[in-house]
């Protein structure tokens, strides 16, 4: 056990130096583009007759709330100190919100999009591709194909095609946004059935794609199973279909699983353009915002929730992994 | 088994409760008026002092909703103010402005708007940089002579009576009682007040804040609203106001075609096809071209000291050919007039000081062959192999760099078509459309050879304001500095001497020819080149829900949604059905 402790303080501290360094690019990338963000937001305060003195003086304001006289390493520093503190930060574009609040806002959505359509997509994936490693045949030969397309076409693309088509072509669904904006939200039947109406579009795009990788992964690994000995020594044994079928699921299951965690520790990172091509609500969307207007802060801390949900998901996987598989275990003790 | 019952029956419970409490929450359309085009994003805060707060409270020259100014000044239709919390004005001396104030007004709370608050308003912007600090740049003191009576004094070194009238409609009165103690708990500190989220605003306007969230405003109606006594003691006839916050002009037009939407300030290009075509209630201030008031200006400006683009002669070369015909019909869907070669709109209120002769003899209008004899002729340029002009000296004309924000369609459309029109004659002009921090900035520094912006809105002070954003170069900084007007640092002696003489002189003859030389020099200098006419804002009604918008035929108040003198709109419609 305490070999396995120093695996996992070892696995801890490359993680902490990659979230340092997530930390400095999320604050260095936003800097490096040329543009001043704070002279937009000065004319939006500013309307009408006004004389180049007053806005300047308003445009000093902004400039030393958000400590941006300051040199480099030292406006570096606060926000890492107040990172450290749950702050995130003053949005520039968004202004006076806090990046904690439109994150809190922002996340919800993402999660309401995201997690519901990796399960189903991958579900229903799984058990198409099994299915198409049992029947072979007609249902192979079409399934196949059309999962292997599905899965090549960039999953904006294909949210970009299903927008037109049923969006804007066809008109049954809204093109745009989490739901009407003549409706008040609440826990009214024509509200939800308005959500479910605009989410049906974004989150059938995800599930697509989903379909399409977990199917072709569900079948290849389901035929390798067929093949193995323990298949034919059960066929041997004159065990019934349904028993033999249970056996080969389970085991090829496992790498499934496996895809599963990642993709679930990476949702929120995971589709950022489906909202942006939706115009859907979360964090994808507010990060383009953000980054249109150069709001640092905005950038900055939505570009810290993604990595760090990144880094958490890819950390207990190998903790589990440690767990689990004793060889992984094993020679990363034996490695140092 | 049980527990699971017992939960299964409580969510359901709760479910039903909710939608049944839900439905309670959704307004009568009837008593509602559908308002789009104002809001973009989510409302971030109702405190008025932010860059970006709901937009009821973000323009006391626009959204008098909530907070009301002591004037507000119709430069579409009459050119005058109309009085809100101001009863009138006058000045006393050359310096002296007297203010009288409408005694019955009170805000939302009760209390009365006095004279104090008048003056902790407009000191506000004495005291803290925020949005209308720039009437101290005239003023040396407001103060209040008795409970009805404020003082508005100018300094005596640099009176400019145009700019303090414009401030008359520039500042929001907000209530002492409350802001004083909001200062004071901020430390006096602009950034911490800027913070305070000032929920449930207390104006003393004829709605109040009723819901709010990124994607809906709603307003409703004061019922105990002072100002009945401006409209014969009628209350304004919408209940509620709603502001839906689309996500795109598309969104928000089709919700305006279905009737979703009853007054609209977006940007909705073939309004005619909406009558004409599909038979639909709706309706604009025009029924034929331009459809809307034109007024505002949106113009090339140039870098005037940057080679070649310094000679004159060039960028009057550039204002000739461009086919400014097809920058209406393209990108304003025909909303824009004939532009002529003046600073000076020639329509609304400062149309009388728009000289049709002098324009016709020095301006220019859309004429390649004229263009292509001045490159030829008086500047002796020769074509190049690659059909563009070369100057003798070697410099070839272009690439120049034609700039605006990225998603400004209609701005995006202008400058692509001012590239084809250089093109075509032999001037080499592309087009960049970065996003707005950069535009902005490159602007505002000066780092542009060309680049596209509006000089400024109605005011009672245009069209000074226009000649002054323009052409005035004191006070301008260098390049690499940030500017907030002249962005080409264009420098002429003898206009900054007009410019500042200008505000001092009442005698309108006089007037009038101090603007015709100050729109000679223009001419002569070409630093901008106006691109199109614009309404200040759009104004389209629906009347599926509400009738009796005013229009041309009909013009009890300006075309303007709800807004500026436009508000008058909401005691005149009635509803429909």
């Amino acid at each position: 056990m305490r070999k396995f402790t120093r695996y996992i303080l070892q696995k801890f501290s490359w993680y902490l130096l990659a979230f340092f360094l997530a930390l400095f690019l999320n604050f260095l990338l936003p800097r490096l583009v040329p543009g001043d963000p704070i002279s937009v937001l000065v004319s939006q305060m500013m309307s009408g007759a006004v004389t180049s003195e007053a806005q300047e003086r308003v445009y000093q304001s902004f400039i030393q709330e958000f400590g941006l006289d300051k040199p480099f390493f030292v406006q570096f520093f606060t926000y890492v100190g107040n990172v450290f503190k749950g702050n995130l930060g003053t949005s520039f574009s968004l202004y006076p919100l806090s990046v904690n609040k439109i994150m809190a806002d922002a996340l919800p959505w993402t999660l309401f999009l995201q997690f519901p359509a990796i399960i189903v997509g991958w579900i229903v994936g799984n058990l198409l591709g099994a299915f198409a490693a049992y029947r072979k045949g007609n249902f192979d030969r079409i399934l196949f194909p059309v999962a292997l397309f599905i899965n090549s076409v960039p999953y904006y693309c294909l949210a970009i095609i299903l927008l037109y088509i049923f969006g804007v072509y066809l008109r049954w669904f809204p093109i745009g946004g989490g739901y009407s904006r003549t409706l008040l939200p609440s826990w009214s039947w024509p509200f939800i059935v308005d959500v479910l109406h605009h989410y049906f579009l974004p989150f059938i795009s995800i599930v697509l794609v989903t379909i399409g990788g977990q199917a072709i992964g569900m079948r290849e690994m389901a035929i390798y199973e067929l093949n193995t000995d323990y298949v034919t020594y059960c066929k041997m044994l004159g065990m019934g279909d349904r028993k033999i079928q249970s056996y080969v699921f389970r085991n090829a299951m496992l790498p499934q699983i496996t895809g599963l965690a990642i993709s679930l520790g990476t949702m929120v990172g995971g589709s950022l353009i489906t909202e942006i091509v939706f115009g859907y609500p979360g964090i994808g969307s507010t990060l383009f915002n953000g980054i249109r207007r150069l709001d640092y802060p905005l950038i900055q801390g939505s570009t810290l929730i993604i990595a760090l949900t990144v880094l958490a998901a890819n950390f207990i996987i190998d903790m589990v992994y440690g767990l689990v598989d004793p060889r992984i275990k094993a020679a990363q003790v034996e490695g140092s | 088994m049980k527990k699971a019952v017992l939960t299964c029956f409580l969510v359901l419970v709760l479910a039903l409760g909710g939608v049944a409490f839900g439905q309670q929450v959704q307004i009568p359309r009837e008593e509602a008026l559908y308002v789009a085009g104002f809001q973009w994003g989510p409302p971030t805060t109702d405190n008025p002092f932010t860059g970006s707060p709901m937009t009821f409270v973000s323009n006391p020259r626009q959204h008098i909703w909530i907070y009301e100014p002591l004037f507000t000044y119709d430069g579409l239709l009459t050119g005058d103010f109309v009085p809100i919390l101001g009863e009138s004005f006058q000045w006393r001396d050359d310096l002296t402005l007297e203010v009288k104030l409408n005694p019955n007004a009170y805000f939302h709370d009760g209390e009365k708007v006095t004279a104090d608050d008048v003056v902790y308003s407009y000191k506000l912007g004495q005291k803290y940089p925020i949005g209308y600090s720039s009437v101290w740049d005239w003023l040396e003191d407001v103060y209040k002579e008795d409970d009805q009576t404020v003082i508005f004094k100018m300094k005596a070194d640099n009176p400019n009576k145009l700019m303090v009238e414009d401030g008359l409609g520039a500042a929001y009165i907000i209530p002492e009682h409350i802001w004083a103690k909001v200062e004071e708990d901020a430390g006096n500190d602009i950034t911490e007040i800027r913070k305070f989220d000032n929920k449930d605003p207390i104006g003393s306007g004829p709605y109040r804040v009723y819901y709010e969230s990124p994607e809906t405003i709603i307003l409703e109606r004061v019922d105990d609203y002072w100002g009945v006594v401006l409209y014969d003691g009628e209350l304004p006839r919408p209940k509620y106001v709603v502001h839906p916050i689309f996500k795109s002009n598309d969104e928000g037009n089709l919700a305006f075609e279905n009737g979703e939407v009853d007054l609209s300030q977006q940007f909705m290009p073939r309004i005619w096809e909406c009558w004409e075509n599909k038979g639909l209630p709706i309706g604009t201030w025009y029924k034929e071209i331009p459809y809307h008031v034109p007024a505002t200006m949106p113009s090339l400006w140039f870098n005037v000291n940057k080679p070649p683009l310094d000679n004159p002669e060039l960028r009057r070369a550039i204002a000739y050919c461009i086919d400014y015909a097809k920058i209406s019909e393209l990108a304003m869907s025909n909303y824009s007039p004939k532009v002529e070669a003046s600073l000076i709109v020639p329509y609304g209120a400062q149309a009388k000081y728009f000289n049709k002769e002098l324009v016709k003899q020095e301006g220019w209008e859309y004429n390649p062959e004229k263009a292509v004899e001045i490159l030829e002729g008086e500047l002796g340029a020769k074509k190049g192999s690659d059909g563009i002009y070369v100057l003798p000296d070697g410099t070839r004309l272009g690439p120049f760099k034609a700039e605006c924000p990225y998603g400004w369609t209609d701005w995006n459309a202008a400058l692509e078509i001012v590239a084809q029109s250089a093109k075509a004659i032999g001037i080499d002009i592309e087009t960049s459309f970065p996003d707005a921090p950069v535009a902005y900035d490159n602007r505002e520094t000066g780092n542009f050879d060309m680049t596209m912006w509006t000089p400024s809105e109605p005011s009672p002070a245009q069209p000074w304001l226009n000649f002054q954003i323009v052409l005035h170069s004191k006070g301008v900084p260098e390049y690499g500095k940030i500017a907030y007007r002249n962005f080409g640092r264009y420098k002429n002696e003898r206009a900054d001497e007009l410019i500042d003489l200008i505000p001092t002189v009442t005698d309108e003859a006089e007037l009038k020819k101090l603007y015709d030389e100050l729109d000679s020099i223009y001419r002569k200098d070409v630093p901008v080149i106006p691109l199109m006419y614009r309404p200040w804002v759009f104004y389209e009604y629906n009347e599926t829900y509400w009738k009796g918008f005013p229009n041309d035929d009909n013009p009890y108040a300006p075309g303007m949604p709800g807004v500026g003198a436009g508000i008058k709109i909401l005691w005149h419609i009635e509803p429909a059905k």
